[in-house]
């Protein structure tokens, strides 16, 4: 099952890299480019640890705590 | 490239829809138990003074959205961070939504498919709503809301037989405090997120019209939602805070002459279209956010990527839907307050002192040039 997901992904973001990316370094984008680039590299790599069923931290459980601290429950 | 108009009515049926979306279905809190309706109308009460700010800011600067008049008015720099705040609070909204939307479907609609699934069809179609603009998600809201409309009188009507009012009694049985209490929760979810719209509005054709917008907008979506809020503790009783979706259950119970019963999939309809409407336009705001951010020829190049960021944090946001309660409740109004309140304050004092220097020196050189003829 996680070898398919991971399959399935890996090729998602292929297409997503022909018809996403590949324009706008083709049509010389740069900022648009690197940006896109950067993004789809974070979001490649939570989609993988994902497949993998990692757990990954979620920023709400902190933000909860901070705010129950100072204004209780 | 040619600039996007929406117009008023356009813009007013945006606002309706994203309001409403989500609302509807989470319902408002229930802690002021068979009160609830009081405190949606507390909570827009108390957005009445916000929506005036965010109005009055978009009216002294037309035609330019909110990460344009950030940098305008506090500076390149303080503009920047304050536009990163922008930015992560449009999408951490737009997961929550697409999250309530998860939630809804795996414990209702589809409980033994997994959350991702939904959140990637409906993310999907947020993508190109978004990539297509806000003119066209104005025109299909336009298109779609009198449908909006009549399937929720539709389903006022049909619920009248299953009405109790004397479940609305006693009015302030316990008090005022919990009706505050829930009304500011209402005032932060759903009234106060029109915040976001700061970042759209730029597009309206009419430059002096936010306040109209606004206003109409918010009044029609503020009388539905106390509407929905009042037939479902007519229908429920006290019993409301206990109900995740207490509009689903609430219209689950219709049942005339054994014939029209299970016509709860309206209510998930409606609320499938207000988290559609509200998901894009997070979207499109934490995509325009990062292409002033990064001076980007266009945010469509990155809101893919944006979507699929989305989609996944809504994924990873919450560990179940008692989480996600809580959030909703009690944890976001106080987290959402500054982007809400305080910093819009603080745009809109300097805004006005930056707009009297101008005018006040406008005015001095029109006399001098009257002294000088």
């Amino acid at each position: 099952m996680v070898t398919e997901m991971l399959a399935l992904t890996v090729l998602l973001y292929f297409l997503l890299f022909i018809f996403d990316i590949k324009p706008l370094y083709k049509k010389k984008l740069w900022a648009d480019f690197w940006v896109n680039v950067t993004l789809t590299g974070i979001s490649f790599t939570v989609a993988v640890l994902l497949c993998l069923k990692v757990k990954i931290p979620s920023p709400e459980l902190p933000i909860c705590e901070l705010i129950t601290s100072i204004f209780g429950k | 490239m040619r600039k996007e108009q929406i117009i008023d009515k356009e813009a007013i049926c945006l606002l309706i829809s994203f309001i409403i979306g989500s609302t509807l279905i989470v319902g408002v809190s229930g802690s002021s138990k068979n009160d609830a309706w009081l405190s949606s109308i507390t909570g827009f009460v108390m957005a009445v003074p916000v929506l005036l700010i965010y109005s009055r800011i978009l009216t002294l600067y037309p035609q330019k959205d909110l990460f344009d008049i950030l940098t305008l008015v506090i500076g390149k720099i303080a503009g920047k961070f304050v536009t990163v705040v922008y930015t992560l609070y449009a999408f951490h909204l737009g997961s929550l939504v697409l999250r309530n939307f998860g939630e809804f479907m795996n414990s209702f609609a589809m409980p033994e498919t997994p959350m991702i699934i939904p959140l990637v069809a409906m993310g999907m179609v947020c993508i190109i709503a978004a990539r297509l603009g806000v003119e066209v998600l104005g025109r299909t809201t336009t298109y779609f809301l009198p449908g909006i409309f009549l399937i929720l009188l539709i389903v006022q009507l049909l619920a009248l037989p299953q009405l109790h009012i004397n479940y609305l009694k006693p009015v302030l049985g316990n008090g005022i405090t919990p009706v505050l209490k829930d009304g500011y929760s209402a005032f932060a979810f759903p009234f106060a997120e029109t915040v976001v719209f700061m970042g759209v509005f730029d597009a309206l054709k009419t430059p002096k019209s936010p306040k109209k917008v606004y206003f109409l907008g918010v009044v029609i979506a503020a009388a539905i939602i106390t509407i929905t809020t009042v037939r479902n503790i007519a229908v429920l009783g006290n019993m409301l805070g206990s109900f995740y979706f207490p509009s689903y259950e609430a219209v689950s119970r219709i049942s005339i002459g054994n014939v029209i019963e299970r016509i709860e999939i309206t209510v998930s309809f409606v609320f499938v279209f207000g988290v559609f409407v509200k998901t894009s336009v997070c979207m499109m705001v934490a995509g325009k956010g990062i292409e002033k951010l990064l001076n980007l020829k266009s945010y469509r190049s990155i809101i893919i990527q944006i979507g699929v960021l989305m989609i996944l944090f809504a994924q990873i946001i919450y560990d179940n839907i008692m989480q996600m309660r809580l959030w909703a409740f009690k944890v976001y109004p106080y987290y959402a307050f500054p982007m809400q309140v305080i910093l819009p304050v603080i745009i809109w004092i300097i805004a006005e002192i930056k707009n009297r220097k101008i005018r006040k020196m406008y005015s001095n050189a029109d006399q001098k040039a009257e002294d000088q003829q």
